[in-house]
């Protein structure tokens, strides 16, 4: 939670005698993050100086010399047509080139030394309206006789405010108190306790408290006060909630909000004139009942919500917000003051129901939602009581107090030697007890035995691990050494899937794809867009409960619209593009969590040749084509060793149904490649010759083997050349398959030539010519092998096929 | 007589194919003095059968030896004219080297995998083996386990996605985007016994508006070191060898007081700016100071240990986690975090 802490109401609590820079590097090094430090605008040249000596301007009556000493023994002759200076004033001082504001036109502007019916100014002694803090100009400005004299003006006068970002864990840091707590332990000084009335013990006729649930509303004080005045507060008071970042409203309200802002509790004013039955009861709300809050707001409040009532009906919601019936008003008198503490988990959820929480949610709730101790509650009703007399004119009639199970002090027991075994570095016992002192942790040793108890505010110490955190920190993190480790090495484990994964990564960059990696939230409606009828393509998606935005609203079932979306932006700037993404896809399962199944994704489309845009020097331009995408599926099975009876010509939903392949296995497409169906192509923005191709990793894992190496084979080779005749429905997968099982032994390879149709194939067929390469491991092949081998080949197609050889 | 003759005339043969201009000049020298038949040294040797034969051997030594001069000076000639030859031929081959190259497809790996790959490479060094975990997770994992019970005020440093299963959701275990790899900790000690080190890279999800600096889907590395006696200064002692080896140069680094529920101590780690040396009070990468937040980090709390099997007064550690994209964003000076998953080629290029 960011706090603003007025270094001047800080100053209050504890002595800060180090230049403001260190003690915010302390607080954000040891204690709780700096968020910055606003301060003053006046810079190093602006200072605290002192009148040494005053003279009559010679050639002028109206202005006078003074001579000003601004530290260090430096002096320097300033002239000034002010009249309330006298010897040992003490006034800010700004040397030539300091930046000021000019007392005439208001404006920014940097002190030149000029002169002044005939003798230079050497600086300026400064007005309010010149220092930026009023309209006064008509004489200097005197500071407080106190302050040193060589000072930064900006580190003694104005306001300087620390931004500190509180974590959960120190709601005792939620008050100027708490931070002064801290800040007297790092500089090791002296806390100075805030100034308390003594609350009587007696119970004043008129007013009684009572706790329904006590797991709800541990403690809960009451303080009756009476000839209170309503009216504005002191200015300095005023002020300071304003620098903090609170709005003053009146004396008794603004008086609580002080105290919230300086100990962390915040307490709630009643008229007591509302409280029927004079009581104040922490309950349960009823079912139904209803409340109008300070904001004006008719809140029907939800079953089970604490709120604060008297013998009738409900006044507030506990430590939310307060009712409108019961607030203070300009004729209020007496006042009952409410201080209680509450279970905070109650607390954050009333407030996330009734859409209080968070940074624009009341500042009590806000706090009480963390951790405060209940010994707070006494503390900041005693100085509430003292500030209402003081500012208010209240008379205190008398306190009650209930606290029916009161807490029990922590005392952590644990050993000197816990702070070297967890930090790693020697903090002697001495060292250990100084620093849990200064933090007002009480603190008992008994040689290596020691029992810390921390102040009664802290809520967030409950192991040795905590006290060794105290220590650590303020000592200082800095005096870790740093080590490597020694200690025992563990065996790592092999993760095939992720080093198949790498592999295939490094494969597709290696061919000329760029990886992407896009957001795994996506629109749902691209979900829709995907085949020609907007059939699903992939299982019904997880879907987030609280999206951030539509866009950002389901867990993509397959990886196909974040490519097809990539695609669309970059063809808007280039001709052609190869993409491929390597993501878990997420697929919902009943009572567990889904399954993140790692896939490959591959895009192509547009141009693929030039490489570069429009630069034809060397290439010929020429889309991308099924084959090319074939090629890539093609060489990333062969570099990964993948293994698979190649996939069936198939319509795979959303693909060209005459382009495509698709690989089933266990009641899910593993692999789907082919042209995108021109439909969605068009839906997409796409051109036409768009290509894409999904693969499951993990099955393709599962077809790799491990690869089998052999030395090549030291014979020469015989090459033959076959044309063969076939029926135009005859694929070449099988023209293929049927050369390899002719010759499995002797045929290294069989590499396609040609593809031809025409009148020398004759209708309805067509013509493949291939280059037969035979070898053998063992020895040279003679004429008669190959031709054997060849007749084999030959008579297979024939027989298979029905195959003509052409000659 | 004779000899001088001879002498003569191999001078004379010399100094013409000296000066033969080509190939074919060459050749009708050599036709003209070695030839077999006509050629000029064939007259003497025609004539040796007539010499006494006290005069022979002299004789065939002398037009042996203006033999091997003027075969010799027809071999120097001609690789002469041979190199200039080719000479005049490469001249005339000369190519403008300035002119583009034939372009190559270049397909490049994503920033935010070669920052995940460089990360585990590091840790590797430094024996962490490389594990990865579930995205979607339960609420159990991401924060119970991690000593963060619902209504936790805690909660609040990581606004959830929470999701739902489309097959049926259970409200007594609630699915959400894990906001941290923290879960894996978990999931880790669950598996395993000590000793452990390993980093886990993976992508998170927060409800959060995003900017320049913060996406609600992002990556992060966590790190988790759990043996009998790592103590606070071993993790920084590691967080130290990391930073040197991403920002190069002896780097230094700063632990200062942090809070998560699941490490105490805790501590945010920042390492000394690589840019400005903490020099230069304006600059972008450190913001003035001279430090870059980089990770949070602390020893595993007891209670996490405990709720794993672990007994913490045998076994701890410490756990460490930060922002892969930062990292990235730091070292390449990509100035804006969606970039990396707005996928525009023309950024994704340049890495």
């Amino acid at each position: 939670m960011l706090i603003k802490v007025p270094l001047e109401w800080l100053r209050e609590y504890v002595d800060i005698r180090v230049p403001i820079d260190e003690l915010a590097l302390k607080i954000h090094m040891s204690s709780t993050e700096v968020k910055g430090v606003e301060r003053p605008w006046w810079d190093d040249n602006v200072r605290v100086g002192r009148v040494e000596k005053l003279e009559k301007h010679p050639n002028a009556d109206k202005l006078q010399l003074a001579t000003v000493e601004y530290g260090e023994g430096r002096r320097k002759t300033v002239v000034t047509g002010a009249a309330n200076l006298s010897v040992g004033a003490i006034v800010p001082f700004a040397d030539e080139g300091a930046e000021i504001i000019d007392g005439h036109t208001g404006e920014r502007t940097t002190l030149r030394g000029k002169p002044m019916r005939g003798i230079k100014s050497e600086g300026m002694v400064l007005s309010a309206k010149e220092l930026g803090l009023g309209e006064d100009h008509d004489g200097i400005q005197l500071l407080d006789p106190k302050l040193p004299v060589g000072a930064l003006l900006r580190e003694v006068l104005g306001e300087t405010i620390l931004a500190l970002d509180v974590q959960p864990n120190r709601p005792d840091c939620l008050g100027i108190v708490g931070v002064a707590r801290e800040v007297a332990a790092l500089l090791a000084t002296a806390l100075r306790e805030a100034a308390l009335d003594p609350l009587t013990t007696r119970t004043p006729k008129g007013l009684d408290v009572r706790i329904e649930d006590p797991e709800a509303c541990p403690r809960f004080a009451a303080a009756l006060l009476r000839n209170v005045r309503i009216g504005p507060s002191p200015a300095w008071l005023q002020g300071r909630l304003v620098a903090a970042g609170m709005r003053p409203i009146d004396n008794v309200v603004d008086i609580t909000n002080y105290v919230m802002l300086e100990l962390g509790q915040p307490l709630h004013a009643y008229d007591h004139r509302e409280l029927r039955g004079g009581a104040l009861v922490a309950r349960r709300a009823r079912s139904g009942e209803t409340l109008r809050t300070l904001d004006g707001v008719d809140r029907v409040l939800p079953d089970g919500t604490l709120v604060i009532a008297d013998e009738e009906r409900a006044l507030g919601v506990a430590g939310i917000m307060g009712g409108e019936s019961s607030e203070i008003r300009q004729d209020t008198t007496t006042v009952a003051l409410e201080c209680a503490s509450f279970e905070p988990r109650g607390i954050g959820r009333t407030a996330t129901r009734l859409g209080l929480r968070g940074s624009s949610g009341s500042a009590a709730a806000r706090r009480f939602a963390w951790e405060l101790s209940p010994d707070l509650v006494p503390l900041a009703l005693a100085r509430a009581v003292r500030l209402l007399r003081e500012h208010a004119g209240a008379e205190l009639v008398g306190v009650v107090d209930r606290y029916p199970r009161p807490r029990a002090r922590v005392n952590v027991r644990m050993r000197f030697s816990d702070v070297p075994r967890v930090m790693g570095i020697e903090i002697s016992p001495e060292e250990t007890l100084d620093i849990l002192r200064r933090l007002q942790f009480e603190a008992a040793a008994d040689r290596d035995t020691l029992v810390a108890t921390p102040p009664a505010v802290r809520t967030d110490i409950a192991i040795a691990e905590d006290v060794v955190e105290e220590v650590g920190r303020i000592a200082g993190y800095d005096r870790l050494p740093m080590r490597i480790p020694d200690g025992p090495l563990p065996l790592h484990e092999r993760h095939p899937l992720e080093e198949f994964r790498e592999r295939a990564r490094d494969g597709l960059a290696g061919f000329g794809l760029q990886e992407i990696v896009a957001y795994s939230l996506i629109d749902p409606g691209w979900l829709s867009q995907l085949t020609a009828d907007g059939s699903p393509l992939a299982p019904e998606p997880l879907r987030v409960t609280n999206p951030t935005s539509l866009a950002q609203s389901v867990a993509r079932p397959t990886l196909r619209p974040s490519l097809l979306d990539t695609a669309r932006r970059n063809l808007r700037n280039r001709e052609g593009i190869a993409i491929f993404e390597i993501a878990p896809v997420y697929l919902p399962r009943r009572g567990d969590l889904p399954e993140e199944r790692w896939t490959i994704g591959i895009l192509l489309a547009g141009n693929a040749e030039p490489a570069r845009d429009g630069e034809t020097w060397l290439t010929k331009p020429r889309p991308w084509d099924i084959r090319d995408l074939e090629g890539f599926f093609d060489a990333l099975a062969e570099l990964l060793h993948v293994s698979h009876p190649p996939a069936e010509p198939a319509s795979a939903p959303g693909l060209h149904p005459g382009r495509s392949i698709a690989f089933a296995h266990d009641g899910a497409i593993r692999l789907a490649a082919g042209q995108l169906d021109p439909r969605v192509a068009e839906r997409w923005e796409l051109p036409l010759a768009t290509f894409v191709g999904e693969i499951d990793l993990a099955w393709w894992h599962a077809a790799s083997r491990r690869p089998e190496a052999k030395a090549p084979s030291r014979y020469p080779p015989a090459l033959r050349d076959l044309a063969i005749v076939v029926d135009e429905a005859t694929p070449y997968r099988h023209v293929v398959r049927e050369i390899r099982a002719a010759a499995p032994e002797l045929l290294e390879s069989a590499s396609l030539l040609d593809l031809y149709r025409g009148p020398q194939a004759g209708p309805g067929k067509k013509s493949f010519a291939f280059r037969l390469v035979f070898r053998s491991a063992t020895g040279t092949l003679s004429e008669g092998d190959v031709e054997r081998a060849m007749k084999r080949v030959v008579g297979r197609l024939e027989h298979a096929l029905g195959a003509a050889i052409r000659s | 007589m004779a000899n001088t003759d001879l002498k003569t005339l191999a001078d004379r043969a010399v100094a013409e194919i000296g000066a033969a201009a080509d190939e074919a000049a060459l050749e009708a020298a050599r036709v003209r003095y070695l030839g077999r038949k006509d050629g000029a040294l064939a007259e003497f040797t025609k004539q040796i059968p007539a010499l006494p034969a006290k005069e022979r051997p002299a004789m065939g030594a002398a037009v042996n030896d203006a033999k091997r001069r003027i075969e010799s000076a027809l071999d120097e000639r001609t690789g002469a004219l041979r190199a200039a030859h080719l000479e005049r031929e490469l001249g005339a081959e000369r190519q403008d080297m300035t002119l583009p190259p034939r372009r190559l497809r270049l397909g490049r790996v994503h920033p935010i995998s070669q920052t995940i790959r460089e990360v585990s490479r590091i840790f590797a060094t430094l024996g962490f083996e490389t594990v990865e975990g579930p995205e979607i997770e339960s609420d159990y994992y991401n924060f119970e386990a991690l000593n963060i019970p619902p209504g936790h005020p805690a909660r609040e440093k990581w606004d959830t996605l929470w999701i739902s299963n489309p097959l049926g959701d259970d409200p007594a275990h609630p699915l959400l985007g894990r906001t941290h790899t923290s879960p894996m900790q978990v999931r880790i000690m669950e598996k395993r016994r000590p000793p452990i080190r390993v980093v886990i890279p993976g992508r998170c999800y927060r409800y959060e508006a995003t900017d320049a600096i913060r996406e609600s889907i992002f990556f992060q590395y966590e790190g988790l070191a759990i043996d009998e006696k790592l103590t606070m200064s071993d993790l920084k002692g590691v967080l130290y060898a990391f930073a040197r080896q991403v920002f190069g140069g002896d780097r230094r680094i700063r632990f200062r007081i942090d809070y998560f529920p699941f490490t105490e101590p805790s501590a945010e780690i920042a390492f000394s700016c690589f840019i400005c040396e903490g020099r230069d009070p304006k600059c972008h990468t450190c913001g003035g100071d001279g430090w870059i937040e980089a990770a949070g980090c602390g020893m595993v709390h007891p209670d996490v240990l405990r709720r794993v099997g672990y007994d913490p007064t045998t076994y701890q550690g410490f756990a460490f986690g930060g922002g892969l994209e930062r990292l990235c964003m730091l070292r390449t000076g990509a100035p804006d975090i969606r970039l990396f998953y707005q996928n525009d080629l023309r950024f994704l290029e340049q890495f």
